[in-house]
């Protein structure tokens, strides 16, 4: 048994926004039990590194486990913020639905007993 | 499907610019107790003060009167629902004015508007400075003062007290300029509540905590507060919490006529979200989690003017179709500072884009992107932002093999400088690129406009220099007034009522009538 590989959006949804010069992405387990597998891909610098051009400042990331969420917070995501931003998506709307994307492993043996769809 | 004892408080609009049909939907499909609509994103406070600048009628969101004149005021008169908004940006007096005159122009002359003002602290800000204290930029530390000659306005979010008050004071519709969105919602809900009777009795100032306002059988007034709070939150961005951007958009049904949200909300801080029956999309704990995380901060701490939300361990449950029950929020005391968002002049920005088509769809487009800088290399100050759109745009560096080879591109320039002549040089100098770049560029739209940029510089002040200032005003008819001086004034009125239409005959007597007539419908301001 070993590692499979797969898109965050397996797992969870989300949505982001934005207030300043930070954005926010609100990431939700699409099952309570898959909670632990998000906090544990998601981690601070996980996120800094995939997006590392974009996001100058510190990342944050908040556990919201009455919903089976994470906050992930990016400061200076936003070249200064939503009103100077030259970026065509000045409010990083569009930066949760693209982390969504990223590519994660999961413990083959955990994800196969909580039901998580395995790729082909 | 109510549910008892609650509270209805509808949801009609995410920001100035959202569907204008929402409320009168709202209005038509459901008995709410409150509508409510936010109007005010972070950078409108400066777009209205600019506005209002220019011009003294202006500096508000005229939106408002759009729905309003298209059967939206009779709708709230008919069903005595009660608006509550913050419409009124950077001039709720002007926006009281026109709402008025709406009203008597449907008959509705005992229509009682309160405005809500206080929020406006620039008058403020050089006192403070002034008396050597450091105000610094919340997130980044920058210090006010070296930007203090460019700002253009300065508001402090104020909280639901002053909108309570006003609703006990009789309002039928409560304008407000900057007051943090959720508040509108929880001074609807201070109100029917009888939280706001009770701070009245014991005479209680409009700012002091409302926790302390709470009826002797609330046991634990800040999560109440905290729960309210969350249900405005929910509601206040429209439609995103009934389908709207929601990462479900294949399945959620009938997004054309996606149904705006409606809160029927408790009196021990639970609330039931929900939409108009017999719309399109869908109220999920989906659709609900997505929006309860969206644009907030530490979720321990979901700080507003009226308390400290802790959304740790909020449970969302289902509670028939359509409805998700929000319970289970806890709060901690408010701070003692109030946030303020203001704004300054940070140069000027244009934008332009090109469409460039395949073979090889990428290298044109960087050849373009090439072309256009070498041609504006002798501008020093100008700061150019280039996106491939369709080339791997959105991606950050961290997903960038998810680009694929695009059979077309749109190419997108931004540009700022300190210099408004280097952005319009900027914006010529798109146009000409169909003609002397690759081949097949194309696209060109119109010549992009210098817009001056306006930079967000959050900062906080005590409460208690902010406080004291904030007013409330009530405006009504002068008809209303004598009436309420002295009911006899209804015979009276009813005379030359007559007189106006004619009885006993006379020209004159006629002219005299109708004139008096009007004057009793004009606004009249009492504080």
């Amino acid at each position: 048994m070993g590692v499979i590989r797969t898109q965050l959006s397996t797992i969870a949804h989300g949505r982001s926004g934005d207030k300043g010069d930070l954005v926010n992405i609100g990431l939700i387990a699409h099952r309570m039990e898959w909670f632990p597998f998000l906090e544990k891909c998601v981690t601070a610098e996980w996120v800094k590194e995939i997006f590392a051009d974009m996001v100058t400042g510190e990342v944050e990331i908040h556990p919201v486990p009455g919903i089976g969420g994470l906050n992930c917070i990016m400061k200076g995501a936003l070249q200064g913020g939503g009103t100077i931003a030259l970026r065509k998506d000045a409010q990083g709307k569009m930066m949760g639905q693209v982390i969504l994307q990223a590519e994660i492993e999961l413990d083959e043996e955990e994800a196969k007993k909580q039901g998580v769809p395995i790729p082909s | 499907m109510r549910s008892e004892g609650a509270t209805l408080i509808g949801g009609a609009g995410g920001f100035w610019g959202d569907q204008v049909f929402a409320p009168i939907d709202l209005l038509v499909g459901a008995d709410l107790d409150y509508l409510t609509m936010d109007y005010l994103a972070e950078v409108t406070m400066s777009i209205l003060a600019k506005q209002m600048a220019r011009d003294p009628q202006k500096g508000w969101a005229t939106d408002l009167l759009d729905w309003l004149r298209a059967g939206g005021i009779s709708l709230l008169h008919e069903k005595k629902t009660r608006l509550v908004t913050n419409a009124g940006g950077a001039n709720p007096h002007a926006c009281a004015e026109a709402v008025l005159a709406l009203a008597c122009e449907i008959g509705w002359v005992d229509c009682r508007i309160a405005m809500v003002s206080g929020d406006d602290v620039l008058p403020l800000i050089d006192d403070v400075l002034g008396g050597g204290k450091a105000v610094e930029h919340l997130d980044s530390g920058e210090s006010l003062f070296n930007v203090r000659s460019d700002i253009v306005s300065a508001n402090a979010y104020l909280g639901a007290g002053a909108i309570a008050h006003a609703l006990e004071r009789g309002a039928d519709i409560v304008i407000t300029g900057r007051v943090a969105d959720a508040s509108l919602i929880v001074g609807s809900m201070l109100h029917s509540e009888g939280w706001a009777t009770k701070s009245i009795d014991e005479g209680k100032p409009v700012f002091s905590l409302v926790e302390e306002w709470a009826p002797g059988d609330i046991e634990n007034p800040l999560d109440v507060l905290a729960g309210w709070t969350l249900a405005g939150h929910l509601i206040e961005c429209g439609a995103q919490v009934t389908g709207g951007n929601s990462s479900d958009w294949e399945v959620i049904p009938n997004l054309a006529d996606v149904g705006y949200p409606i809160a029927e909300i408790s009196r021990n801080g639970d609330s039931i979200i929900t939409k108009l029956e017999g719309t399109g999309g869908s109220v999920s704990r989906r659709t609900v989690a997505e929006q309860m995380l969206y644009e907030i901060g530490d979720p321990t701490s979901y700080m507003t003017p009226d308390v400290v939300v802790d959304l740790s361990n909020t449970k969302l449950s289902k509670a028939g179709k359509d409805r998700i029950k929000v319970s289970g929020t806890k709060g901690r005391a408010a701070p003692q500072t109030l946030k303020v968002s203001s704004n300054y002049r940070d140069g000027w920005f244009a934008a332009g884009d090109l469409v460039i088509p395949g073979p090889d769809a990428k290298g044109r487009a960087e050849k373009t992107d090439l072309i256009l800088r070498e041609r504006l290399s002798d501008l020093e100050g100008i700061e150019i932002f280039t996106e491939f759109f369709g080339a791997g745009a959105s991606l950050p560096m961290g997903l960038q093999h998810l680009a694929t080879d695009p059979s077309e591109i749109i190419i997108r320039w931004a540009a700022k400088s300190n210099m408004r002549s280097e952005i319009i040089e900027f914006s010529r100098s798109i146009a000409p690129l169909v003609l002397t770049g690759p081949a097949g560029v194309a696209g060109y739209s119109a010549r992009g406009r210098p817009r001056e940029q306006l930079r967000f510089f959050p900062f906080l002040l005590q409460r208690e220099l902010v406080e004291p200032r904030i007013q409330i005003t009530m405006m009504q008819t002068l008809r209303l007034r004598l009436k309420e001086m002295d009911p006899r004034i209804d015979g009276v009125l009813t005379r030359i009522q007559k007189m106006a239409d004619g009885e006993p005959e006379g020209l004159w007597r006629r002219r005299v009538a109708r004139r008096v007539l009007r004057r009793l419908d004009r606004p009249l301001v009492k504080n």
